[in-house]
């Protein structure tokens, strides 16, 4: 009953809200804008879609690092979402040695900056003599995107009742049984969304990658990284554009998915 | 006598398409116990929050003490609100709650503390003082809401259902404390319930609302005993009410000629012309049941044959709905006095006389 | 507390085995060795002579750090101050909205793009050639392009713009709980619009702000892209200098002891910050449960 009202008194965070929508999309308009530029100079000089042609028909090393990008993040993510749920489902119903040091390592990673982690990996590994490669990448964005898979299985297993588990065992379910057929299947949204969490972290990270990749090991912020160092071609800015409609193409399918899975 | 006299006068307000107030115009006088009866969605809180400032109607005005308050917010009227889920700030302890708007002021220390002590009292609260509003059951937030808006010493309190939220025993406590507490300090309070039981024990005057409008206002017994319309007879209590045709008038008795069910006599203290199309009440409790057939049958009495259709039993009375041949069902209570009174046991499906006086009869509307 | 009833340690011990070992190798363990470095020689190309000394440490308080660690405080403070600023209204707003949702979306959709093909967007439109000077030099507003990119300002700017969605995440959904009515009862007790913004919503709302201050804090902190894409000599951050001590200096322990440096205050200031708050802090409105992964999941990252 008080909308209306109110509604009318929130005219300065309504000002604030519109500038910030404003600010936060301007930088996609221009890109959206320079993709279509026929000049390879920052100014605007006609239309064209060069680029786009030159992004899917002559851009062998930016494939290669998005070939690479791909295979670290369906492979990092699916690691740390089988360990990460393991843990989830320990932490939340067991009562183990190390619960408390295991809620502590899964939260510290989240709370320090990207590049103390990055340092610290390249240091180790160096340590340890490994040699740096897509390999050291894999190993690093497991360790990034294990905590979020972590919370946000956890998030999903305390919505639950623990007297369903009671149930399972009450029914004649071993410890097994109780994860395969009722743990698990009830925290699939959290599982799958801790997925996708993990692929689309792993995609994004520049900083972590950059200090912990190795020779011919370029993933695809890596890629964009030296583009803009080291001269921009406007091929970056078709990639932003299709890049987009990817992300907005796999949000869309992923929130019907985790409808679909929501509602099984 | 204190507080304020507080009239409404046209007001009019609609969200969107829904109208939540048709042209309302209610007098509220100095120092009142007034309720704002009506059914969930008839504009009862709408009004209230008009009176509060939380709301600006689209047309009419709030006059306190004959100045139009509606251009002024809610901080700027000396009216103080009990919300219906409370409000208190979970930031804060009781104590600071209390103090809240004497902060807001910047009174003394020592003022504050004497009055919030004042108050504290008045809500028997003075033990929890020190205590955050999540450790305290819904009965103490609510006695907190009350000593919070009562600090500010507001001519008029308003207070939003602010009972629904307890349970039905903590609900009769409350009711007995909070018109003790309206004795106590004297000014006009603003009471919106949905509960008529709740309204008609504790007010001086209601305002039965349905639909945006006010359809009656009167003290509990004017309201109770001569509803004015349909609505407000069916909201108030329980009744019987059903349509007539009027047959015959001689002074303030009425013939009806209820439909394949014989002649009633009722009351009406203006009665409409012969042949007009009325509805009439009489009230369950009014009417007598009993197996025999009442003996004197003097001017006045109306006496009905039917058969119980359903007895429920619930200690102090009975209900019974009792079936006359025509098909009419009439709901009868009967009271359960020692067993000299109470008469023979009646059961299900036996055959009982009701008999009711004709000045416990109204006619409610005049349809045509 | 919820137990499997008549399990021992062995079964949960078993599931969160992979963890602990995956987040002990990889996590913590590097940093002790970051710690054990840090008190460690330089090798000559790198790595370390096992000589203990405390040269990284007496080297960090030399003026060029001093100057770097300064302006690092100062763009970190500044720009999650103003960052604080926009979020707040921006949360309330979204909050108080029948058209959540959608609000949402629009406040998410920016940051589906690659974190780099953001900062590649404000050098598209900030730099020499780029979109606000064409329109600057089109209009005859400037006679030249003027020079945006490449100082403090630019910095502050991208970072502000990057983890704004941080900031107005966990401020919405605090926001989204808090009881509205309170302000009413403010107001009808006598406290001004300010008054009951100031004196209710915000003490109620500490723990979204205190959350969307670690959000911004903590990565701004210790920014690496950022600076190095779009800020000049004088904007140079601790990020930066670690990075420059590893690769370029090779003087492994002393980038060791900034690293540690930054992970001690980051640690310090949530420790405190948790202590000050109760739960109150990364459990958005107090409720305990960690709220960190719902937002920080929602943006998919972009630290």
């Amino acid at each position: 009953m008080s909308r209306p009202a109110t509604r009318r008194r929130s005219s300065f965070s309504r000002s604030v809200f519109v500038g910030t929508i404003v600010f936060l999309s301007l930088p996609l308009f221009v890109l959206v804008l320079y993709s279509f530029n026929a000049s390879k100079s920052g100014s605007w000089t006609g239309f064209s879609l060069r680029w786009y042609v030159k992004l899917f028909t002559d851009s062998p090393q930016l494939w290669r690092a998005f070939g690479n990008s791909a295979i670290v993040a369906l492979s990092s993510a699916l690691v740390a979402t089988v360990i990460g749920t393991l843990g989830a489902v320990a932490v939340n119903w067991y009562k183990f040695r190390l619960r408390a040091y295991l809620r502590t390592i899964t939260f510290l990673p989240m709370i320090l900056p990207e590049i103390i982690i990055g340092v610290s990996l390249l240091i180790f590994f160096s340590g340890i003599g490994m040699r740096l490669s897509l390999f050291t990448v894999f190993v690093a964005h497991v360790s990034f995107n294990l905590p979020f898979v972590f919370l946000l299985v956890l998030a999903r297993l305390e919505e639950f009742d623990f007297s369903i588990i009671e149930a399972a065992r009450d029914l004649g379910a071993s410890e097994r049984q109780t994860l395969l057929k009722v743990i698990l299947p009830l925290s699939m949204p959290g599982i799958v969304s801790g997925f996708l969490t993990a692929v689309t972290l792993s995609l994004e990270d520049f900083v972590i990658t950059f200090f912990v990749t190795g020779p011919g090991a370029t993933t695809l912020p890596l890629y964009v990284y030296s583009a803009i160092r080291f001269g921009v071609s406007p091929v970056i800015n078709a990639l932003s554009v299709v890049m987009i409609l990817g992300t907005v193409l796999l949000t869309w399918s992923t929130r019907n998915f985790l409808k679909y899975i929501a509602a099984k | 006598m204190k507080g304020s006299d507080v009239v409404i006068e046209h007001v009019r307000k609609s969200f969107g398409d829904f109208k939540a107030l048709d042209d309302v115009s209610v007098g509220i006088r100095k120092g009142e116990f007034f309720s704002l009866l009506g059914p969930s969605g008839c504009g009862k809180t709408t009004l209230l929050r008009i009176i509060a400032g939380f709301e600006s109607p689209e047309g009419g005005a709030v006059l306190l003490d004959g100045r139009d308050v509606s251009p002024l917010p809610p901080d700027a009227r000396h009216v103080n609100t009990v919300f219906q889920n409370y409000a208190l700030f979970p930031h804060l302890s009781v104590f600071e709650n209390v103090a809240f708007s004497l902060r807001l002021k910047k009174a003394p220390e020592s003022e504050i503390k004497a009055k919030v002590a004042e108050y504290l009292q008045l809500v028997e609260l003075q033990a929890h003082a020190h205590k955050k509003p999540s450790q305290l059951s819904g009965g103490q937030k609510q006695r907190v809401a009350i000593a919070r808006a009562l600090i500010n010493e507001p001519s008029v309190l308003l207070l939003d259902e602010p009972l629904s939220a307890l349970d039905a025993k903590l609900r009769q406590h409350m009711l007995i404390e909070l018109d003790s507490i309206h004795d106590k300090i004297g000014i006009t309070f603003i009471y919106v319930t949905h509960d008529q039981q709740e309204a008609l024990s504790v007010s001086d005057r209601i305002a039965v609302m349905n639909a945006g409008e006010v359809l009656q206002i009167g003290t509990p017994q004017e309201i109770y005993e001569s509803p004015a319309t349909d609505f407000v007879a069916k909201f108030i209590g329980e009744t019987n009410l059903y349509e007539a045709d009027v047959a015959s008038v001689s002074g303030e008795t009425v013939d009806l000629s209820v439909d394949g069910f014989g002649t009633v006599k009722v009351t009406a203290t203006e009665p409409p012309p012969v042949g007009s199309r009325v509805s009439w009440t009489i009230r369950p409790e009014k009417v007598r049941i009993g197996l025999e057939e009442p003996k004197s049958a003097r001017n006045g009495i109306n006496a009905i044959a039917g058969v119980v259709d359903e007895p429920i039993y619930s200690g102090f009375q009975s209900k019974f709905y009792v079936r006359t041949p025509s098909g009419l069902v009439l709901k009868v209570i009967k009271q359960h006095a020692d067993w000299s009174d109470d008469g023979p046991e009646i059961a299900w499906k036996d055959s009982v006389w009701l008999s009711f006086s004709a000045e416990d009869a109204y006619i409610v509307e005049v349809k045509r | 507390m919820k137990r499997v009833p008549g399990s021992s340690g062995a079964q949960g011990g078993l599931y969160a085995a992979p963890s602990i070992f995956w987040l002990s190798v990889f996590f913590l363990a590097p940093l002790a060795i970051i710690v054990a470095y840090s008190f460690l020689t330089p090798g000559a190309r790198g790595g370390v002579e096992w000589t203990p000394t405390l040269d990284a440490y007496r080297a960090i308080a030399n003026p060029t750090f001093a100057k770097v660690t300064l302006n690092t405080i100062l763009v970190a403070i500044g720009a999650t101050a103003i960052t604080l600023l926009i979020a707040v209204p921006c949360g309330y707003y979204m909050a108080r909205s029948e058209r959540q949702t959608l609000l949402l979306m629009l406040i998410m959709i920016p940051f589906w793009t690659n974190f780099l093909i953001r900062i590649y967007a404000w050098i598209a439109i900030l730099g020499n050639e780029g979109f606000l000077n064409d329109i600057l030099l089109a209009t005859g507003l400037a006679k030249q392009s003027v020079r945006f990119l490449y100082n403090r300002g630019a910095v502050m700017l991208v970072l502000v713009y990057t983890y704004l969605p941080y900031a107005i995440l966990p401020l919405y959904s605090t926001i989204d709980k808090f009881d509205f009515s309170l302000l009413e009862a403010a107001r009808d007790l006598g406290a001004s619009k300010l008054g009951a913004i100031n004196k209710v919503l915000l003490p109620n709302i500490k723990g979204g702000i205190l959350t969307a201050f670690l959000f911004t804090f903590i990565p701004i902190f210790g920014a690496y892209a950022v600076p190095l894409l779009v800020g000049g000599t004088e904007s140079y951050m601790l990020g930066n200098l670690i990075a420059d001590e590893l690769t370029k200096s090779r003087d492994w322990p002393l980038a060791s002891a900034i690293s540690l440096v930054i992970t001690l205050v980051t640690t310090i200031g949530v420790l405190l910050l948790l202590r000050a708050n109760g739960n109150a802090v990364l459990g958005g409105s107090g409720d305990g449960e960690p709220a960190v992964s719902e937002p920080a999941a929602a943006i998919g990252g972009s630290r």
